[in-house]
């Protein structure tokens, strides 16, 4: 006999409730061990959870929004059921019509299969019975008639049943003010977003921004690039972005800092951890690139291609995502000539990076075509100056445009 | 030639209804029979005369009880020819009915065999005929299997159209299969004095059902009839002179026996695939059913299929749905098949019917539900006609108190269905079928404490005590 075994959430670390954010599996799928089954989303990361063991699901005890913690049913597996009974009804003192083997199965999808989309449809006709859509025979039928689903209706009847004059106002308001394309549609914020989006806000709201601009010359970087190129080592223009801030976040440590949360004292930094603001299908991530000032430009890039990848699998530790000095948004590999980049609260600075555009520049005798790539500085107008803001980024296009200087 | 803008081949209920709904609305409609009579299985070797010969079986079994209300009957006498004669003549009713109501229609009746020679043509079977058609309802039904274990060339060996025709009373009968079809006709013959042994494969009769429902049709016959072999198998069949021997594999069956005659009644094949359909490019699937999808359309755009061929349940009533449904698409209605249920019933003695999704179906899909159960023993009026075996049961979704299914066995139980289907169409909640007011005493109060039952608030009887 096939077996039923409950399904819970294992141990998933040092977290409260969490949120499915997606159910990847439905009643009756079957599942190899391994398989995963749902997906949860933590403050910072997402992680998908793993069938225990091969089987047929049987019954689903969540769904996307719930909260778990460890220890929650999920769902029920049936272990590997018996072989299907005999079916040589040849040989078979089965029963007649109504009641052989075959019916015992299309009876129990009568209903079922109603709601199946895998039969071919006719075009304009909508045949969805939403099973969860409260309606008689007769206004599925009038539903029908007029091409409308009645999961978009809702019924003002009894228990929410859709009645006549509902059907009606839904197709009048749809005539009066537009057609079937200017839907709208609600869809909750991931957790991502609405985290940061508090987080965005309270800096937007409590920072003095001040956005320093400019543009560095980066002929030399891009010619050394090109050149490293030709040997295989791929290096992107941020990994030598990185190091230059370093090079003037040494000279200027109030750069390298957080203010308190009194707003008194300024908490200088002596280690060079780099926020590197990561594009996921979730929303911002910002892992941390830690000691930036010890690693070589080939190390960085190799850490900078694991922690986006993993920022974007979701597969970050939240360990990974804290303790930065300093943070670098870069969206030069998307496009815009300049941006102003919101300070990550409690740091004090943080350097946008928009697309590399070759422009002509006045080199004394002619125009000459030269890479240039914008960078706007954002900084806390309480803990640094306007003068001081303009001395960083001069520095930082010293150093960017003669990358010697990054040796010093 | 002919010339037709909708050819409707097979005129049994799902075919005549094709026809007249598409008549009606106002195509030209041709109708092709292979038999001489309209109406198809249902009304020529079906539902109809086996309802009239278990109408027949009812009245004597009454007569046998009646002792009991202080009324005694002497032996009935029964003439066969009589009986016969009752069935036919309705059958013979409804099928002129039929004919009739084409005519009506303007409805051309075609009497023939028709094959497809491509998606815009048939042929009547043996002749030069050709019938071209804009439009093609195929409902051309099914038919019994004829397993070639069963010698159904001696006569003594019946499907159920033979045994319809009531040619005999046996002394000892073997039904094969105890689902619908083979029960029905062991309450016939069974009621005209046939000593009768049910053999099933499966560990219940009318193995579609629910066990509860089914249980006080099964306590009873099994009292009178000769024997039920529950997960039994028919190995072997052979015609000797003395009667038809059978052998059996099962733990409480002999390992053979001879009766008298034996009744076959274990399956039905669609008839789709002998009307070279493929000529015209209709697909099939595994099974031998057309395919189609809601609006009853073939992969051929201007074929339809319905009833038996496309499906379980072969049942008439989801035949004459479907066929308004093709009928209207024909006619460019949008039109779509959407029921959420179709009803089974058994018209044995008791009774048994079932609607919408059966407990252990309910069970299979992990759907929470709460049940209400009614025995009849506790409704006056069952008590008053002598059968108090029927019991009521309604099926309900645990959150929203939605109705998902209903089961009836007893007396009328096919008719009480009724009103649980509706409640699903519906979609009624177990309050509103306890808050309906039944008359009383009726069999129909039975479905409303069913649903008292399984919201705790029946006075009739003890509430079922709540689980926690």
């Amino acid at each position: 006999m096939p077996t039923q075994k409950n399904v819970e959430l294992p141990d998933i670390g040092d977290f409260d409730a969490v949120d499915i954010i997606e159910v990847l599996v439905k009643v009756g799928d079957t599942v190899n061990e391994n398989d995963s089954i749902i997906t949860l989303e933590t403050d910072k990361a997402t992680m998908e959870i793993p069938a225990p063991f091969s089987g047929k699901v049987t019954s689903l005890s969540i769904k996307v929004g719930d909260k778990v913690v460890q220890g929650d049913l999920i769902l029920t597996l049936e272990s590997e059921s018996e072989t299907e009974t005999d079916s040589e009804v040849e040989t078979d003192a089965s029963s007649d019509q109504s009641d052989n083997k075959v019916i015992d199965n299309s009876e129990a999808t009568v209903t079922s299969t109603v709601s199946q989309d895998n039969i071919k449809q006719p075009e304009e006709v909508s045949l969805k019975t939403d099973s969860n859509s409260h309606a008689s025979p007769s206004i599925r039928k009038l539903a029908r008639e007029l091409g409308v689903s009645l999961s978009r209706i809702n019924g003002t009847g009894k228990k929410g049943r859709i009645l006549e004059k509902d059907l009606k106002s839904f197709v009048k308001e749809l005539v009066t003010h537009g057609n079937l394309n200017e839907e709208v549609e609600a869809i909750p914020l991931s957790r991502i977003k609405k985290l940061s989006g508090k987080h965005l806000s309270n800096c937007w709201n409590t920072i003095p921004h001040v956005t320093q601009f400019d543009e560095v010359n980066i002929d030399q970087l891009e010619k050394f690039r090109k050149h490293q190129k030709e040997k295989n080592i791929k290096l992107s223009p941020l990994v030598f972005i990185m190091k230059a801030v370093v090079q003037v976040l040494k000279r200027h440590p109030n750069f390298n800092a957080s203010l308190d949360e009194g707003g008194e004292n300024l908490i200088l930094k002596k280690y060079f951890n780099l926020g590197i603001a990561v594009d996921t299908p979730n929303g911002l991530l910002v892992p941390v690139v830690k000691d930036v000032s010890k690693k070589s430009l080939i190390e960085l890039s190799e850490e900078l291609a694991d922690i986006s990848l993993r920022a974007r699998e979701g597969k970050l530790d939240s360990s990974e995502m804290k303790g930065a000095g300093f943070t670098i948004s870069s969206l030069g590999g998307i496009g815009g000539t300049q941006f102003t980049p919101i300070i990550n609260s409690p740091e004090v600075a943080i350097l946008g990076v928009s697309r590399t555009q070759i422009k002509p520049i006045w080199n004394g005798n002619s125009f000459e075509p030269t890479a240039m790539i914008p960078l706007a500085l954002s900084y806390d107008h309480r803990v640094i100056d306007g003068a001081e803001g303009a001395r960083f980024m001069a520095e930082l296009n010293q150093v960017l445009s003669n990358i010697m200087e990054m040796l010093l | 030639m002919i010339k037709t803008q909708v050819l409707v081949i097979g005129s049994g209920p799902g075919g005549y209804t094709a026809a007249f709904r598409a008549a009606d609305l106002g195509k030209e409609v041709t109708l092709i029979e292979r038999h001489e009579s309209l109406g198809g299985v249902c009304l020529n070797v079906g539902c109809i005369p086996s309802k009239s010969l278990l109408h027949t079986a009812e009245v004597i079994n009454e007569t046998k009880h009646a002792s009991e209300l202080g009324i005694t009957f002497s032996k009935p006498k029964i003439d066969l020819k009589g009986v016969i004669k009752n069935k036919d003549s309705i059958v013979n009713k409804l099928t002129g009915g039929i004919q009739a109501l084409a005519k009506a229609r303007k409805v051309k009746v075609i009497n023939g065999y028709a094959k497809f020679l491509s998606k815009n043509q048939v042929t009547l079977d043996g002749t030069d005929e050709v019938i071209e058609f804009e439009q093609c309802v195929i409902s051309v039904g099914s038919r019994v299997t004829k397993f070639p274990m069963f010698p159904f060339e001696d006569k003594r060996v019946m499907d159920s159209t033979d045994a319809l025709l009531l040619d005999d009373i046996p002394k000892r009968m073997l039904v094969v299969g105890g689902g619908i079809i083979g029960l029905e006709m062991a309450t016939i013959y069974d009621a005209l004095g046939t000593e009768i042994t049910i053999v099933e494969l499966g560990s219940q009769i009318i193995p579609a059902a629910d066990k509860d429902i089914v249980n006080p049709l099964f306590k009873k016959i099994k009292k009178n009839y000769a024997n039920i072999f529950l997960n039994t198998k028919v190995t072997s069949m052979t015609a000797l002179k003395k009667g038809i021997k059978v052998v059996f594999e099962g733990k409480d069956a002999p390992k053979s026996d001879t009766f008298d005659k034996v009744l076959v009644a274990v399956g039905r094949t669609p008839n789709g695939t002998l009307i070279d359909a493929d000529k015209a490019g209709v697909n099939f699937n595994e099974n031998g059913f057309i395919e189609t999808d809601k609006q009853m359309k073939t992969n051929v755009e201007n074929i339809y299929a319905i009833g038996d061929v496309v499906g379980q349940p072969m049942l008439a009533h989801k035949a004459v749905h479907e066929a308004k449904v093709a009928a209207e698409v024909i006619c460019g209605k949008k039109s779509g098949f959407d029921a959420l249920t179709i009803p089974s019933v058994a018209y044995t003695d008791p009774e048994v019917a079932w609607t919408g999704k059966t407990e252990k179906e309910l069970k299979e899909a992990g759907i929470e539900f709460k049940k209400g159960i009614f025995p009849w023993a506790a409704s006056g009026r069952s008590l008053s006609i002598g059968r108090t075996e029927g019991v009521s049961k309604s099926l309900f979704d645990s959150k929203s108190g939605k109705i998902l299914g209903m089961g009836i066995c007893g007396t009328n139980a096919g008719d009480l269905i009724a009103e649980a289907s509706l409640a699903i169409e519906m979609g009624c909640d177990m309050s509103d079928i306890a808050l309906t007011i039944h008359a009383h005493p009726t069999l129909s109060e039975t479905t409303a404490f069913a649903a008292e039952m399984a919201e705790g608030t029946i006075t009739d009887l003890m509430p079922p005590r709540k689980r926690k």
